[in-house]
Order: structure tokens, then sequence, then C-alpha cells
């Protein structure tokens, strides 16, 4: 279950990580060493041909998995495979049209049959209700983003339909490495925890182990995507690469 | 539901940017009930667009090909094309809203010079996204938009193309979502964009059927536009929606095989650039590269209100390739005078296959914009 994992860990960290770079079994690989180093969830992402929520370095993974031959019937045949080699829970993050191609119904009931936990959808409709009900009847947590323009009302409703915690976006922006975040993020995760129990994680810009430290004093997780994807990927051991970055933050 | 064409549009976008479109919703709600923001609007398009543009008979096409063809002269437009429509009536919209920073995508550059003309005139800051591969193609309307002011910004992503500038506009937008208002160009995106776009471009639709009523005394048999996102074509179907006419939309069929621009006539419903609609895509939901000689239709989705047109079955989609564009390219250049942009060469390449069945028919062809931009493309293929 995402929401306990979160809170059972000290510093929960998540990783994102993109699937199928450099190739499916090599990020299985990747999973396990994250797992082992202490990662309280794992984020899997699902190449998009065009990742519009995506800074360069995202961009840059989504296409070279795609280049390399990344399909869904593969990443689903690995999944049970995946789920049962970890303890953290995985959660599928994926824009939403290859998860509307195949059908939502089908594939998030697919997600979840090979032992997914939860999905992210950067892209969701307007409307929500109708995806977290799939999800709700599927036995998958929805993590809903909450941007720093979101309304109040608007909070309220997108986290009235989430569920695993909460995803508070820090930047206005695309993912991506920064080396400052904005002072308003504390601000933001307190007024979320004001009207929720969910467990409130911080994403979008983290670059190094003190805006992690930072983070965690007010937030009960952080994501962690582009800073582990570029070293992911600048890196000739892509196993070590990812469990190097992922300790060098928990420490 | 609200934002909807029956099952197409929405509002698929990061949450960062929700709050801007519902701000956008309510600035052109208020405009829109406002007559001095319409009086405003069509001052512009008289004296400094050149509106109404002529609705011209072309007489040697007309007998060349069997049917009556009337040519809506939107390439008299200023700057060349019907782009400049959208792109003043929303820097209208932008001014009311207080935005000093515009940005836009373009493919072929013809939104890319509207955009950067308007801005130039209300002294706005503008940087327009264009793919690398388009920016060589279209040098020329490059050039004008540096020498307008504007900031032309390559995109190497993707296939460099339309569809990648619109996606980075799109990140440049969420990035500075404060004080930027993004001037699309099509009749694509998120709702409220296809309404808007759709609002600005439907004065070429009322004119065509005020011009060809006081021309021939009666409606023509069927209006016929090209379709890339669809924004010349949605403006001139609107003046004829109510009425007992056809319309036809011309996609770009781009080598005749495997590559091309034909979302509607090969796509599947699918979510791109925050709309729901027919996308070029693969079975597992990868957007499809797509082919086009002319860059304006080189996009692999299409505008929602398109495709409920074609699934209400009220309007029809038909394929011209590169082929038969360049071939009608160089016939109206040699029958008529009129060099049209190969964007519009797809619906005048249209009117041989539709004279086969319907001789004597009357028609009137979106002629969207002017060619001068498109003679190296076509001297290449030629050569």
């Amino acid at each position: 279950m995402i929401t306990k994992a979160i809170l059972a860990k000290e510093k929960a960290i998540i990783p994102y990580v993109t699937a199928g770079l450099p190739d499916l079994d090599t990020t299985g690989e990747i999973l396990k060493a994250l797992d082992e180093a202490g990662a309280a969830a794992i984020e899997i992402g699902v190449p998009f041909s065009d990742p519009m929520a995506d800074g360069p370095v995202l961009q840059k993974a989504s296409h070279a998995a795609l280049q390399a031959g990344f399909c869904m019937d593969g990443l689903l045949s690995r999944m049970s495979t995946w789920s049962a080699s970890v303890k953290a829970p995985l959660i599928v993050m994926s824009y939403i049209n290859p998860i509307m191609r195949r059908g939502i119904r089908h594939t998030l009931k697919s997600f979840r049959e090979n032992g997914v936990q939860g999905v992210i959808l950067p892209d969701m409709p307007l409307d929500g209700r109708d995806v977290y009900e799939l999800c709700r009847d599927s036995g998958l947590d929805l993590i809903r983003l909450v941007a720093p323009t979101t309304p109040l009302p608007r909070q309220k409703e997108v986290i009235s339909q989430c569920s695993g915690f909460v995803y508070a976006v820090t930047v206005k922006g695309v993912t991506g490495a920064r080396a400052s975040l904005p002072v308003e993020v504390r601000q933001q995760v307190s007024n979320i925890k004001s009207f929720t129990d969910l467990p409130v994680c911080t994403g979008f810009g983290v670059s190094d182990a003190g805006q992690v430290k930072d983070m965690l004093t007010f937030a009960d997780g952080v994501i962690v995507g582009s800073y582990l994807m570029a070293k992911i990927m600048d890196s000739s051991q892509p196993v070590q690469a990812a469990r190097d970055a992922f300790t060098a933050l928990l420490n | 539901m609200k934002g909807y064409f029956g099952e197409f549009g929405g509002q698929y976008v990061p949450e960062t940017l929700l709050p801007a479109l519902v701000e956008l919703e309510e600035a052109f709600a208020a405009a829109s009930a406002d007559k001095g923001f319409w009086e405003e609007f069509h001052g512009y398009m008289k004296d400094y667009v050149g509106r109404p543009t002529p609705l011209t008979h072309v007489k040697r096409l007309s007998e060349h090909l069997g049917i009556e063809v009337w040519l809506k002269r939107e390439d008299l437009n200023h700057t060349g094309s019907h782009k400049i429509n959208n792109a003043l009536g929303q820097i209208l919209l932008a001014a009311r809203m207080n935005k000093k920073r515009i940005i836009a995508e373009t493919g072929a550059g013809q939104h890319g010079v509207a955009a950067a003309t308007a801005c130039a005139l209300f002294g706005l800051t503008c940087a327009v996204y264009m793919g690398s591969e388009d920016i060589e193609r279209q040098m020329m309307n490059v050039e004008r938009m540096r020498l307008l002011g504007a900031e032309v910004v390559p995109v190497t992503s993707g296939s460099a193309t339309l569809k990648d500038a619109t996606s980075e506009a799109i990140r440049d937008w969420v990035t500075n979502v404060d004080t930027t208002y993004y001037l699309i160009g099509s009749a694509i995106g998120p709702h409220p964009y296809p309404t808007i776009v759709r609002e600005f471009q439907k004065i070429i639709g009322i004119e065509s059927r005020q011009q060809i009523r006081e021309k021939t005394g009666r409606l023509p048999d069927a209006v016929i536009a090209c379709v890339g996102g669809g924004s010349n074509a949605i403006g001139i179907f609107s003046g004829f929606r109510d009425d007992p006419v056809e319309l036809i939309g011309v996609e770009a069929y781009g080598d005749g095989k495997e590559r091309h621009g034909a979302s509607i006539n090969f796509g599947v419903p699918g979510v791109l650039h925050g709309t729901r609609s027919f996308l070029l895509q693969d079975s597992d939901g990868q957007v499809i590269e797509t082919h086009s000689i002319s860059a304006g239709l080189d996009y692999p989705g299409v505008g929602p209100e398109h495709s409920f047109l074609s699934a209400s079955k009220r309007a029809r989609y038909e394929l011209v390739d590169d082929r038969r564009a360049l071939a009608a390219f160089k016939l109206l250049n040699r029958l008529e005078g009129i060099a049209p942009a190969l964007e519009s060469a797809h619906a005048v390449g249209y009117l041989e296959q539709y004279a086969r069945d319907h001789q004597g028919a009357v028609v009137v062809v979106n002629l969207s914009g002017r060619g001068d931009k498109d003679l190296h493309t076509v001297l290449k293929e030629m050569s």
C-alpha cells in the first residue's frame, strides 16, 4: 500500500524511472537496485512521443526508450516479475493517450493484475471523476497533482479524487532539475495538509541532497526524476549509476 | 459536456495550466458579449487586414473542370493568409487580459508571421516556436518574423515540425503562465481554443455566404477547404453549417501511401496537445510522424470540431497527395495567375475529382493563403 510505504520511511524518496531505457531488462535491474537502496515507492514512466509536461531530460529519456523499441506489451509482460521482486510499491506514470489507446478500463486492470499499485496521469481530463472511479474499481491508487497555480476549490476537488499520496508540483513549469526551488512550496504543502490526511510528496525540479533534506522537513516524501534519469543516461553502467545517485540523495 | 464537440475536445492539460484556461474562457466570454470588442475587431479587419476579401470567379479553371469555381481570396489578406484574422482577434483578447508576452507555434510560418505582425502592431513581446525542419523549408517567413521583431525559437525534438513546436510552446506556457498569452494558430488545443479560433475565423464563412448569394443569387453546392489543424476550414464551414451545402475538408495525403497528415481518414481518437480528436497514432498510443509537402498540413491531429463534423456526417474529408497539390499549384498559376499556398493547393487539387461526378455544380474553395513562401519547395520538386 502506497500511503503506508511512504509513512513508514523516515526519509521517503520516490525515484522515477523511464521504462525501457536502455532496455526493459535493465529497467528491472534498476528497480531492484533502487528498492535495495531504500526507495519508498518507485514511479515507472511510460515513454510517450509527445511528453508536454516534461523538460529536456525526460523528453530525451522518453525518445530514447521509444527508439530502443519500448512497447506496452513488453512492459506488461515484465511488470508482475518486477512487482514480485521489490518491496517498494510500483506506480505507473503515463500520459493519458497510451492508456486510452488500449481502453482505459482494460489497461488499468492489466496494471493492477500485474502488481502495480498506483497511477499518475499528468494530463488528466478536467473532470477526473470517471478515471478516479475506474482506478478505485481496479484497486489502484490514483495519485493526483496539485500545482502552485491550482486554486483552493480545485485543490479540494482534485484531492477528493486522489489516493496513495498527493503530488505537490513545486514549480510552475515542466519536469527537470533546478538549482533552487520556490520558497512558497512549504506554504503550499501546509495548505494541502490542512484538508487531507493523505501524505503529501513534492516533485518537479529536485536536484540535490540538500533540497531533499529541506523538502522532507515539511513534506512526507520527495519525487526525483530528471536528476536520476540524467545520471542513468550519462553512465555506461546504468544500474550502478541509479543506485549511487539515489544513495547520494538519501544521505 | 462543456468544452466538447460530441465526444471530441476537452481539456487534457497539466494541472498548472487549468487556471489559465479558465481565465481565458472567462475573458473570451466577456469579450464576446461586448459589442465594442467586435467593433474593434471588425475595424482592424477592414482597415488593417483589408477585408472583406474578394470572392473571385475563376473562369478558365471553371471551364477546364466543367464546374463553376469561386475562390475565397484569403491570400489577399495582409500577411498573405487567413491566419491574421485569428492572430489579431486573440491579440485584442490578450490586450484585454493585460498580457504583455505572446508565444505562438507555427508550421509553414503563416501563423508565426501573423502573430509577429499583430504583436508589432500592439507593441508586445513575441516568441514563435518553429520546428527546425520547417525553419529550413520556410526561410522567407522566418526572416519576416525576425524583421517584425519576434524571436523565432527552433525546436529540434521529435520530428522537428508543427507538432513539436506546439509541444514546446505549451512547455513555455506552463513555465511562464502568469505573464504569457499562448496565441494558438489553429482550431486545435484544449478548450476554449478551438472555439475561440473558430469565432475569429468565422468571418470567412459569413463573407463568403453573402458574396456567393450576391454574385450568383444562390448558395453553392459545396464548400471546400484544406484541413491541417483546420482553422481556415472551420472558418468557412461556419458560414454554411445550417444550409443545404456540402462541406468538404481536404486532408494532406503526403506520399499517398504511408506518410501523410490525414488524421480523420486514417487516425483513431486520441489525446494530443490537450484535446481529444482523430489522431495518427500506433497501436501503443504513440503519435506517428507525419509528412506533407506543405508544412501547414504536416500535423498528426486535427481540430476536435472537425472530428465531430466527420463523425456526425455533416462534413466529409477527402484526400489529396503531394503530387496532386503540386499539379494544382501549377494549374492555378497558369490558368488564373494566382499562386496558392501549398496548403490551399490541396483544396484546389480536389476539384478535379469532385468535378467528375458534379458537372455544372457551383463550389466555393477557400484559398487560405498565397504561395510565394512555397516557391522554393515547388522549384525543388519540379527540378
